[in-house]
C-alpha cells in the first residue's frame, strides 16, 4: 500500500466517523440549540473533516466545511442563534459532505457540485447585520517605502507621554514590517510581531493597532513605532527572523533625551476577547489504541479457525486409547474454542454503527410527512458479526420507514383516535441465547389484515378459498411475499418497488428470521432474529437415509423418542401432543424429496423426532437416527448450487465426509 | 541527537501527517496524544524537546493543554497547530505561551521551518 492510500484509507475511515458524529450532534442541537457542548462538537468535528479534507487536497469539501464551521463559530459566539433553517441547511451540508466522500470513493476526485449550496450559506453568513465580514481590505495606499512615517505619526499628546519614558540610550524606531504575500493567519502573525516588538522595547504605536491586526484588519505591511535601547540591526534581526516575515525596514528617528527618566517597560495588556473555552468530555470520537484490520482478514482468520476445527474433530475421531492422546485432544478442544471465541469477539462490531443513522431519517422522513415521530432506541451497544451489520442496515431501514410511512399516523389522526400526537418508534436489540434480536415496534395503525387479503387476492398471490383457511398469523405473512405491498400508491418513502420480501431475504440469507406481530389500531412491531456468528455453530447431527445431516441447534427446541401408538391423525396429518400443543409430524426424507418408500417409521419402536422452532411454529421433524451435538463450520455449497430447497450450506464431519445441513426454517 | 517531539491531535490522519513530516525532517516521534488531558501526562512522562499541539480537542482544549505544559516546564517549546477560522484561539495560545503556530494544511516546509527556528535560537 503506497502512502497516498494510506492516507486516503484513514482518511476515509475517520470522515466516516466524523460525519456520523455531526449527524448525531447536529440532531441534539436541534432538540438542544443552546448547549454549547453540542455546538462545540459539532463545530470540532467539521473542523476535523476540514483539516483532513485540506491536507488530502479536496478543495471542495474543505471549502464547504469551512463555511459551515463559519456558521458554527457566529452560533457559538451568540451572533446567531439555531431555528430550524440553519438546523436544516447543516444537514444538507452534512449531505453534501457524504456526497463528497462518494464521489471522492467512487470517481478519485470531487464531482458533485455544491457551489449553490456555499453562496446559500454565504447568504446566511451575511444576511445577519451584525456580523462583521473578515475581509481582506487591499492596501489603501501605497506608500513609498522610504517614507512610511506618517502611518505612524504621534499626536503631540503622544509624543510628550513617550518622550517622557524614554532614557538616554533610548532610540525611536519607525519600523516596517512586510508579510510574504502567502502569509497564513495574518492577524496571529501580526500579533506575534506586536508581541515580539514589545519584548524589544516599548511599543508607542502601531498602525494597524492590536485591535485591528486581530480583526485581521490590514493589509501586507504592519508600522511600528518603538522606544527601544536596542541596536537598530538586533532588532531587525529579531522581527525578520519571524516566520512569514519578508522584509524589516527600519528607520531611525533624530530624537534623543538627555534626561535619564524611569522607564517603564509596560506589558501591553492585550484586549483579545477571551474565547469561551471549550469544556472537557462530551460524545465524542474517542481515540482509543486500535488497530484497523481489513475485514477480509478476518474472514481469512475464520476460515482458518473453521480448518483447525474440521481437524480437530477428525482427530478426535480416531479415538485412540491412550492417555497422551486423550490430553492432547481436550487441550486442543480448549485451544480451538478460545481461538473461535476470540476470532468472533474481534468481528464483533455494536450494532449501534447502523443504529445510529436512523434518527437522521426518522427526523427527514416524519417532517416530510407532516408526523410527529420520536425514535427510541435501545441495546445500540449490543455486538453482532461485522458481516451481518452490514447487510442488516437496508432490511431494518426499509422496516422504519414502513412503520412511519404506514405505521405512524398523523397527529390529527392519532388524537383523534386517544392517542397521544407524538407517535413512538422503538427500535432495540439484544442478544438471547445464541441469537441477537431486533426488534422494530411502532404504535401506529397497525396492519389491517383483510386490506392484506384483499391486497393479495387482487395479486392473485391467493386465492379467496385459500383466504378464508388462513389464521391471522398467515394473512400478516403475506406482506412478506414477492410483489406484495400494501400502499396504495407507490411512495418515495417505503414505495421503492421493494416490498418486506427483500426484507425477508436479506434476512435469510444471513441464516436469520423475521417476524411480524400487529394489532389493528395498537401498532406492528417486526422482529428479527440472527445467529451470532455465520460461519460456525454447535448443530445436531443425524441420520436421513444412511446419510449425516446437521441440524443447527439454534431452531432446535427439543428432541424426543415417539412411540407409534402416540401419534394422532388430524384431518389425515400424523400429529403428536406436547404439552398440550398439537405439532405436526413431518418426514425428513420426504422433505428432501429423497426417493425411499415413506411412512416406514410407523413400524419402529421408537421414532426419532426433532422438534423444530421456525418462529412460533413448531413442527417434529421425524429422522432415522440422533447421532451427537458438535460444532460445525458451516460452507456455502457455492455458486452453482444456490438456492437449493431445504439445504442451507454443508460441513465437514470428523471422518472427513461432507455432511449437509438442513434448512429446517424452511421445512417448518 | 534528534529532537524530540510530541505529537497532539484528536485526529489520527492529522497526528500521521506531522508525524511523517517531522520524521522526514530527522525529528524524532516519542509519542503521540489526542486529546489535551493525555497531552500533560504524556509531557509529564516523556518530557520531549517540542509539542504539536492542536486546538480544537475533546477533554481539554489545546489551549489549556498549553497553559497547564508550561506551568509543568515554563521552558515547553509548543507550535499550535492551527486551521484557518481559529486565529482567535491561535491569539489565545501564543498569548499564553505557545511559541509559534503551523496552519493546517500542512505544508513541510512550513512545519519544519517553524520548528527548527525554536531550535535555532
Amino acid at each position: 500500500m503506497d502512502t497516498k492510500d494510506q492516507y486516503l484509507q484513514m482518511f476515509f475511515d475517520e470522515s466516516a466517523e466524523y460525519l456520523q458524529q455531526l449527524n448525531e450532534n447536529v440532531l441534539l442541537l436541534e432538540e438542544h440549540p443552546e448547549d454549547e457542548e453540542i455546538i462545540n462538537a459539532v463545530f470540532r468535528a467539521a473542523h476535523s473533516v476540514k483539516g483532513m479534507s485540506a491536507t488530502m487536497g479536496y478543495e471542495r469539501l474543505t471549502d464547504l466545511t469551512h463555511r459551515m464551521e463559519s456558521i458554527l463559530a457566529k452560533v457559538r459566539n451568540k451572533e446567531m442563534t439555531i431555528n430550524e433553517f440553519i438546523i436544516d441547511t447543516l444537514f444538507s451540508g452534512l449531505d453534501y459532505i457524504k456526497l463528497l466522500l462518494d464521489d471522492i470513493r467512487n470517481n478519485g476526485e470531487e464531482r458533485t457540485d455544491i457551489s449553490d449550496y456555499l453562496s446559500k450559506l454565504e447568504k446566511i453568513l451575511n444576511n445577519d447585520i451584525s456580523i462583521q465580514e473578515v475581509l481582506v481590505k487591499p492596501e489603501k495606499t501605497d506608500l513609498n517605502l522610504q517614507d512610511f512615517t506618517g502611518m505612524i505619526a504621534l499626536t503631540e499628546e503622544e509624543k510628550e507621554e513617550i518622550y517622557n519614558k524614554m532614557t538616554s540610550n533610548d532610540r525611536i524606531y519607525n519600523i516596517r514590517v512586510i508579510l510574504a504575500e502567502d502569509c497564513l493567519l495574518k492577524n496571529v502573525r501580526g500579533y506575534m510581531i506586536l508581541k515580539k516588538a514589545q519584548e524589544l522595547g516599548y511599543l508607542a504605536k502601531s498602525n494597524p493597532d492590536q485591535r485591528e491586526i486581530e480583526d485581521e484588519d490590514f493589509g501586507d505591511s504592519i508600522y511600528i513605532k518603538l522606544i527601544s535601547a536596542l541596536k537598530e540591526k538586533q532588532i531587525q534581526e529579531e522581527l525578520a527572523d519571524i516566520i512569514d516575515v519578508e522584509q524589516v525596514i527600519i528607520h531611525v528617528e533624530d530624537y534623543k533625551v538627555e534626561e535619564k527618566a524611569v522607564v517603564e517597560q509596560q506589558e501591553a495588556k492585550s484586549q483579545v476577547d477571551s474565547i469561551k473555552k471549550q469544556k472537557d468530555g462530551l460524545a465524542n470520537i474517542q481515540v482509543s489504541p486500535t488497530v484497523r484490520v481489513d475485514i477480509k482478514k478476518l474472514d481469512t482468520l475464520m476460515n482458518m479457525v473453521g480448518e483447525l476445527l474440521i481437524n480437530k474433530t477428525r482427530l478426535e475421531g480416531l479415538n485412540i486409547d491412550s492417555d497422551v492422546y486423550q490430553d492432547i485432544i481436550q487441550q486442543l478442544d480448549r485451544v480451538t474454542q478460545d481461538l473461535h471465541h476470540t476470532v468472533m469477539q474481534i468481528r464483533m462490531v455494536p450494532i449501534g454503527g447502523i443504529f445510529n443513522r436512523f434518527p437522521r431519517m426518522v427526523r427527514d422522513l416524519s417532517k416530510e410527512l407532516d408526523k410527529k415521530i420520536d425514535l427510541i432506541i435501545e441495546g445500540a451497544d449490543t455486538e453482532l458479526d461485522r458481516s451481518l451489520i452490514d447487510e442488516l442496515g437496508d432490511p431494518l431501514m426499509h422496516i422504519i420507514r414502513n412503520s412511519i410511512d404506514h405505521g405512524i399516523e398523523k397527529p390529527a389522526e392519532r388524537e383523534r383516535k386517544g392517542k397521544p400526537a407524538t407517535g413512538n418508534i422503538l427500535l432495540q436489540a439484544y442478544q438471547k441465547g445464541s441469537e441477537i434480536i431486533i426488534e422494530v415496534e411502532d404504535d401506529g395503525a397497525g396492519i389491517n389484515t383483510e386490506k392484506v387479503i384483499e391486497k393479495a387476492i387482487e395479486k392473485g398471490i391467493i386465492t379467496p378459498d385459500e383466504a378464508s383457511q388462513m389464521e391471522e398469523r398467515d394473512k400478516l405473512n403475506l406482506i412478506f411475499h414477492p410483489g406484495f405491498s400494501t400502499s396504495e400508491e407507490v411512495t418515495d418513502i417505503s414505495g421503492r418497488g421493494v416490498g418486506m420480501d427483500v426484507v425477508r431475504n436479506v434476512v435469510e440469507t444471513l441464516d436469520g428470521q423475521v417476524f411480524v406481530e400487529s394489532e389493528l389500531g395498537v401498532g406492528t412491531r417486526f422482529t428479527i432474529s440472527l445467529p451470532l456468528t455465520l460461519a460456525i455453530t454447535q448443530a445436531l447431527m443425524v441420520v436421513i437415509n444412511n446419510e449425516v445431516y446437521a441440524i443447527p441447534l439454534g431452531s432446535i427446541s427439543e428432541t424426543l423418542l415417539v412411540a407409534p401408538e402416540e401419534i394422532i391423525q388430524v384431518r389425515g396429518q400424523d400429529v403428536i401432543l406436547l404439552r398440550e400443543s398439537t405439532i405436526p409430524l413431518v418426514e425428513a426424507a420426504r422433505q428432501l424429496n429423497l426417493d425411499i418408500e415413506y411412512g416406514k417409521y410407523r413400524q419402529l419402536e421408537e421414532i426419532p423426532v426433532v422438534i423444530i422452532n421456525s418462529g412460533e411454529r413448531q413442527i417434529g421433524l421425524i429422522v432415522d437416527q440422533m447421532l451427537n451435538q458438535q460444532e460445525i463450520v458451516i460452507k456455502s455449497l457455492g455458486k452453482f448450487l444456490v438456492n437449493i430447497k431445504n439445504i442451507s450450506g454443508a460441513t465437514i464431519v470428523g471422518d472427513g465426509d461432507v455432511a449437509l445441513i438442513l434448512d429446517v426454517r424452511n421445512i417448518a | 541527537m534528534s529532537k524530540r517531539v510530541l505529537v497532539v491531535d484528536d485526529a489520527a490522519f492529522m497526528r500521521m501527517m506531522i508525524k511523517n513530516i517531522l520524521i522526514d525532517g530527522g525529528f524524532e516521534i516519542v509519542g503521540e496524544a489526542g486529546t489535551g488531558r493525555d497531552a500533560i501526562e504524556l509531557y509529564k512522562e516523556l518530557k520531549p524537546d517540542l509539542v504539536t499541539m492542536d486546538i480544537t480537542m475533546p477533554e481539554m482544549d489545546g489551549i489549556d493543554a498549553v497553559k497547564e505544559i508550561l506551568e509543568i516546564d515554563k521552558d515547553a517549546k509548543i507550535i499550535m497547530c492551527s486551521a484557518m477560522g481559529q486565529q482567535a484561539m491561535v491569539i489565545d495560545a501564543i498569548q499564553a505561551g505557545a511559541k509559534d503556530f503551523v496552519v493546517k494544511p500542512f505544508k513541510p516546509d512550513r512545519v519544519l521551518a517553524a520548528v527548527n527556528k525554536l531550535f535555532n535560537e
